[in-house]
């Protein structure tokens, strides 16, 4: 097992627990749910293939839905985010960029690159899932409010994981 | 052969999004929540004990609130208490006693105490997860109360968890009529409020007045009859239609709920025989 399996499972233990028990309930102004474990799939190691990036999406997504009794809902969504993943990864950096097994971090991209990249991500990631939810209960305005401040909320979070990654690496070297 | 193993190994990527995709859109749409098997629910053992830890460590947050609502609820049954023991008294000098059948309504209905470990409010659809199991004595549709109200109904059971279908998702459906008349409707959450919802169905000479208080009217084996769900919000009297849609405030707080109580009926298996019996019976072709 190497150090990039063995990195994406203990994201992948810590943070499913911590979305299913923390993040869920963390709901600020009734808009506002940070989703925070779609982490693993934004710092998977882009030269990752396709067929392995969505199992490992499906089943990240699987594994939250049975903990908060939304079945399907983030397994498709991940599967998806998981699909789309390098093409958006692109849109931001050159693709002829040095990347052989490295993940998207602040430290490979650069702040400015990485902000974009994970914002792109993490809305698209609450746009389809409020668009799915609101399905099943129509209220656009609740959902569109719901899209717009969960987006900003587990951003930051999310970024605030990443510098604290970054920090740490910085420490090891 | 060859030409297929190329063209599925050129595709592959597509062709595993698309039974991912399908596999999640079944789970999404397929959406009968009391046929979820039990481990794609939160009562599974992995996800129960997850629970269980944190909620053993979250739920010395909330003792005041819990000490406070359960002295309140201590004074209410204490002044019941007061009373019926004033009417025994009345009765028993009346000389009734000996003469008066004991009704037995204290044996039909037992509670199973437990806690709330896991609760959401924000999906479309919300599920409260229970740290008591089939072990415990909980089955399938059971109803589940709190201190102040109706709270949702047993869907998946585990030897040690639960999961409960909250009152706020539009699969609950709860029968209910207005404390003093007989018309009973039934009360349903629209996705919008978690402290609202809606009573439909109610004929529409039913008599009521904003702030009557919604009971359960106890046409189902689920929960007794009497039980307290809301107060009537707003005069929503629509005239076109031959029924009245009620917004209704709930009496139970869904985003703090920490003990609940899951009623067990005593003669449930014998409603169901006697019901399921009068079907056959009363079925004119079968003689």
């Amino acid at each position: 097992m190497n150090k990039t399996t063995l990195s994406l499972l203990l994201q992948f233990v810590v943070l499913v627990p911590l979305q299913a028990v923390f993040f869920n309930n963390l709901v600020l102004f009734n808009v506002a749910m940070p989703i925070v474990f779609i982490y693993v799939i934004i710092s998977m190691p882009i030269t990752m293939g396709p067929n392995k990036a969505m199992t490992i999406g499906f089943l990240l997504g699987m594994a939250v839905d049975i903990m908060s009794d939304t079945p399907g809902l983030n397994a498709l969504c991940c599967t998806i985010l998981a699909f789309i993943r390098n093409f958006v990864f692109h849109l931001y950096m050159p693709t002829d960029a040095d990347l052989a097994e490295q993940s998207p971090s602040i430290r490979n991209m650069g702040v400015a690159a990485y902000l974009k990249y994970a914002g792109t991500m993490v809305t698209i990631y609450c746009a389809m899932v409020f668009c799915l939810e609101a399905l099943q209960s129509w209220n656009p305005w609740l959902y569109l409010s719901r899209i717009v401040a969960s987006s900003v909320f587990s951003l930051l979070i999310i970024y605030a994981i990443a510098s604290w990654a970054r920090n740490k690496n910085e420490k090891r070297l | 052969m060859k030409e297929l193993i190329a063209f599925f190994s050129r595709y592959s990527k597509w062709l595993v999004l698309l039974v991912y995709a399908v596999i999640s859109l079944v789970l999404l749409f397929r959406s009968d929540p009391y046929r979820h098997h039990l481990w794609l629910t939160s009562a599974n053992t992995v996800s129960g004990a997850f629970y269980k830890v944190s909620h053993n460590i979250t739920a010395y947050f909330s003792l005041r609130q819990v000490n406070e609502d359960l002295n309140a609820r201590n004074a209410v049954l204490e002044a019941e208490v007061v009373n019926l023991r004033e009417q025994l008294n009345t009765m028993r000098l009346a000389g009734f006693t000996d003469t008066m059948p004991t009704p037995d309504s204290v044996s039909h209905f037992n509670f199973i105490v437990a806690n709330v470990i896991n609760n959401s409010i924000h999906h479309p659809q919300n599920y409260i997860t229970v740290d008591r199991g089939s072990l415990d004595g909980v089955e399938p549709e059971m109803g589940v109360i709190d201190h102040s109200g109706v709270v949702g109904t047993v869907s998946a059971v585990g030897p040690h968890f639960s999961r409960v279908i909250s009152l706020l998702n539009p699969n609950f459906r709860l029968s209910c009529k207005i404390k003093g008349s007989d018309n009973f409707g039934s009360l349903v959450w629209d996705g919008r409020d978690p402290s609202e919802a809606i009573l439909e169905e109610l004929p529409r000479h039913t008599v009521y007045s904003p702030g009557d208080t919604v009971i359960t009217s106890g046409y189902s084996a689920v929960f007794p009859s009497g039980l307290p769900v809301g107060t009537i919000l707003d005069d929503g009297r629509d005239h076109k239609e031959n029924f009245f849609t009620l917004r209704i405030k709930l009496f139970a707080d869904f985003s703090r709920l920490s003990n609940v109580q899951i009623v067990t009926d005593n003669f449930r298996d014998e409603i169901k025989i006697v019901e399921t019996n009068t079907i056959v019976n009363s079925d004119p072709t079968k003689k």
